[in-house]
């Protein structure tokens, strides 16, 4: 029953994905990250990271999709003029077709060789799966990393700064009529 | 209820001594990120800003100098290592960002408002570097890795104006993801095999199972991509060529220095059978990278192809620890020395591009060099070493680098892969050659104005990378006894 249960969630996952970069439509495209995220959630269920599983549901199906929509339907996103739009796919069957062979051909090659090559991982779920347990590996084990990841998010911010602000010089000048214009 | 929690006995260790002394060089460069922030935002700080780079950045170099004699070990937990290796290569990344943050210095004309930013963003990624090479467990690398490599996206699209930049971000986005995604697979699978991320456990180990190889190959893939070796190196002339110079010089000498700091950690974990692919590969990067570079026109792209040729010399050098040079350290010391020298060459001649360039983008082509061995003698008699010493020219860092990566190849009984890289070492200098020949023996256009841009910094920098280029070229005894 669990092997069934995570062979749909797996299948449910990379068909959310596939839909998240197929889709036109950007509140299409969100939906289905949102139902790779839940399929997400419960994989990590299955395996037992219930901690896991109910931040994975809080911080990204609740929090970071809210913001997503919010931005897409403020940019007044959700109606693609869909003529206009760049037919990815058609363009590019070759290329797509290859690399999802090679994709399928490493999957296989990995599932044939990894037969009874796999090892339990040290770390035990008990220890892992309670809330002691993660500030221990967060704060104990993996302090260094935990850190690096703090300066990874704000260089991140500062990137996504850089590359979309708009120039100092032209922000500072006095706005005049056609103000919208001026913050799109 | 609080105290309850609070009383709980936390089975955390405190960060020990050894690791703030060993910490010191991230602490630094960290404390320079959060100064430089502090000066964006308050105004009476705003002169505080180039002090807390360099400030930050010459105390880290201090500290990584401090930790080559006096090594601490593995410290935090056993994520990170900080031996006179790790410290070697952390001072190279320091002297890149350094250099590079120097010849940057009105560099900018459009993006000026945005310096702050670039600076910061540069500390960032000296940060990743450091993490990188010390890492000592997958995790942390990996950490290390986004680290570098996220404000390196953001600043080889810097010049947001030009289509070219942006078209050079995007290509590095796209494929330092592809690179990040092939690495945490890898990674993945060697944990499905092994059970452990810790380099000190795999090493116990070891690595014999299929499934575990399979793994390594895709984590060895994700950083021959950052180190721009042959299969995986299509993006580094486009790369090199449309980010701002001065993110080049950054990008094609701290980059590349962290990821083969890596590749010899976790060189243990290759097969002994995968030599003979390793030495193929050296070889075809290094015939690729040098053929491609026979052919440009641009300047950029010419010092692109290089990079791609020396990455491939730098491989034998991880090569020869494979099969087994006699002399334990041979191999690293080699790298470390090739990279050393790599570093204050490639900086300086990505650099003098730089202060050429000014504005325009006029000066990037070869062509538009010539001449100015008579206007500019004292910058093109610069160009002219840094080149010669690209070329392994002796007398210059780049001869004792290339050097002591063939007779490492040599002792590790790899007679024909060493003759073949020799010889694909003298092709190079056809190339490098061609340029100091426009420079000096060919009369300048009449139309083409007189390159003026005059900067302290650069010429500082430039003063520094012609001092070390000869230093290391002429007392390599003195760098082998203190520094390795």
């Amino acid at each position: 029953m669990a092997n069934f249960l995570f062979y749909l969630m797996a299948l449910g996952a990379v068909v959310g994905s596939l839909g998240v970069v197929g889709s036109k439509n950007p509140i299409t495209s969100i939906l289905s990250l949102l139902g790779t995220f839940f399929c997400l959630a419960t994989i990590y269920l299955l395996s037992g990271f219930q901690f896991l599983a109910a931040a994975q549901i809080l911080v990204y199906g609740g929090a970071v999709m809210v913001l997503f929509l919010f931005v897409v339907m403020l940019l007044n996103l959700g109606n693609p003029d869909t003529s206009a739009a760049p037919d990815f796919i058609g363009k590019r069957r070759v290329p797509i077709a290859i690399a999802t062979s090679i994709c399928l051909a490493l999957l296989t090659f990995i599932g044939v060789l990894g037969q009874g090559d796999v090892q339990a991982g040290n770390a035990s779920l008990a220890e892992v799966d309670t809330i002691t347990g993660l500030a221990e590996l967060l704060f104990g084990s993996f302090l260094l990393p935990f850190e690096a990841g703090s300066i990874l998010l704000l260089s991140a911010a500062v990137a996504v700064i850089v590359l979309a602000k708009r120039e100092r010089s032209q922000a500072d000048k006095p706005q005049t009529s056609d103000t919208g214009e001026a913050v799109r | 209820m609080i105290t309850a929690i609070l009383s709980q006995d936390l089975d955390i260790q405190t960060v020990t001594s050894a690791a703030w002394i060993g910490g010191a060089p991230m602490l630094c460069v960290t404390f320079g990120i959060i100064l430089a922030l502090l000066a964006e935002v308050i105004p009476t700080l705003a002169a505080a800003r180039p002090l807390a780079f360099v400030g930050s950045l010459l105390a880290a170099l201090f500290f990584e100098l401090a930790l080559i004699t006096d090594p601490q070990g593995l410290i935090f937990q056993g994520t990170f290592r900080a031996d006179s290796a790790s410290s070697s290569w952390g001072a190279l990344f320091v002297t890149a960002g350094l250099l590079s943050w120097l010849y940057s210095q009105r560099y900018y004309k459009l993006e000026a408002p945005f310096k702050p930013e670039h600076d910061i963003l540069m500390l960032c990624s000296v940060l990743g570097m450091m993490l990188m090479a010390g890492a000592e467990d997958l995790l942390t690398f990996f950490i290390g890795l986004e680290v570098l490599s996220v404000p390196l996206y953001a600043l080889a699209s810097f010049r947001r104006v030009r289509n070219q930049s942006v078209e050079a971000g995007l290509r590095y986005f796209l494929l330092g993801a592809f690179a990040a995604g092939l690495f945490l697979y890898g990674a993945a699978l060697i944990y499905a095999a092994t059970g452990t991320f810790r380099l000190e456990e795999l090493r116990e180990v070891g690595i014999h199972s299929k499934l575990g190889i399979a793994g390594v190959a895709l984590m060895a893939s994700a950083l021959f991509f950052k180190v721009s070796v042959f299969p995986f190196h299509f993006w580094v002339p486009d790369v090199y060529q449309g980010s701002p110079t001065p993110v080049t010089t950054f990008m094609s000498t701290g980059t590349k220095a962290a990821a083969f700091a890596f590749l010899f950690k976790i060189a243990f974990m290759l097969p002994e059978s995968s030599a003979g692919t390793l030495a193929i590969i050296s070889l075809l990067t290094m015939v690729v990278g040098n053929l491609g570079a026979l052919v440009q026109t641009d300047l950029k792209r010419l010092l692109g192809y290089s990079a791609v040729a020396h990455a491939g010399t730098l491989l034998l050098a991880v090569t020869a620890s494979l099969v087994g040079d006699p002399l334990p350290d041979g191999p690293l010391d080699a790298a470390l020395y090739y990279m050393a020298a790599y570093v204050f060459t490639a900086c300086g001649a990505f650099g003098l591009i730089a202060t050429l360039e000014g504005d325009g983008e006029r000066f990037t082509r070869i062509e538009s060099l010539r001449g100015l061995g008579q206007r500019r003698p004292v910058l093109a008699g610069a160009l002219s070493i840094f080149m010669l010493s690209l070329g392994g020219f002796p007398a210059t860092g780049g001869f004792f680098g290339k050097y002591f990566v063939f007779s490492s190849t040599l002792r590790a009984d790899m007679m024909f892969v060493s003759a073949i890289g020799v010889l694909l070492s003298v092709i190079a200098l056809g190339y490098y050659l061609r340029i100091i020949m426009t420079m000096w023996m060919q009369p300048a256009k009449k139309d083409v104005p007189i390159p003026s841009a005059y900067r302290p910094s650069s010429s500082f920098a430039t003063g520094m990378c012609v001092f070390f280029v000869f230093a290391l070229g002429l007392a390599p005894g003195w760098f082998l006894d203190r520094l390795l």
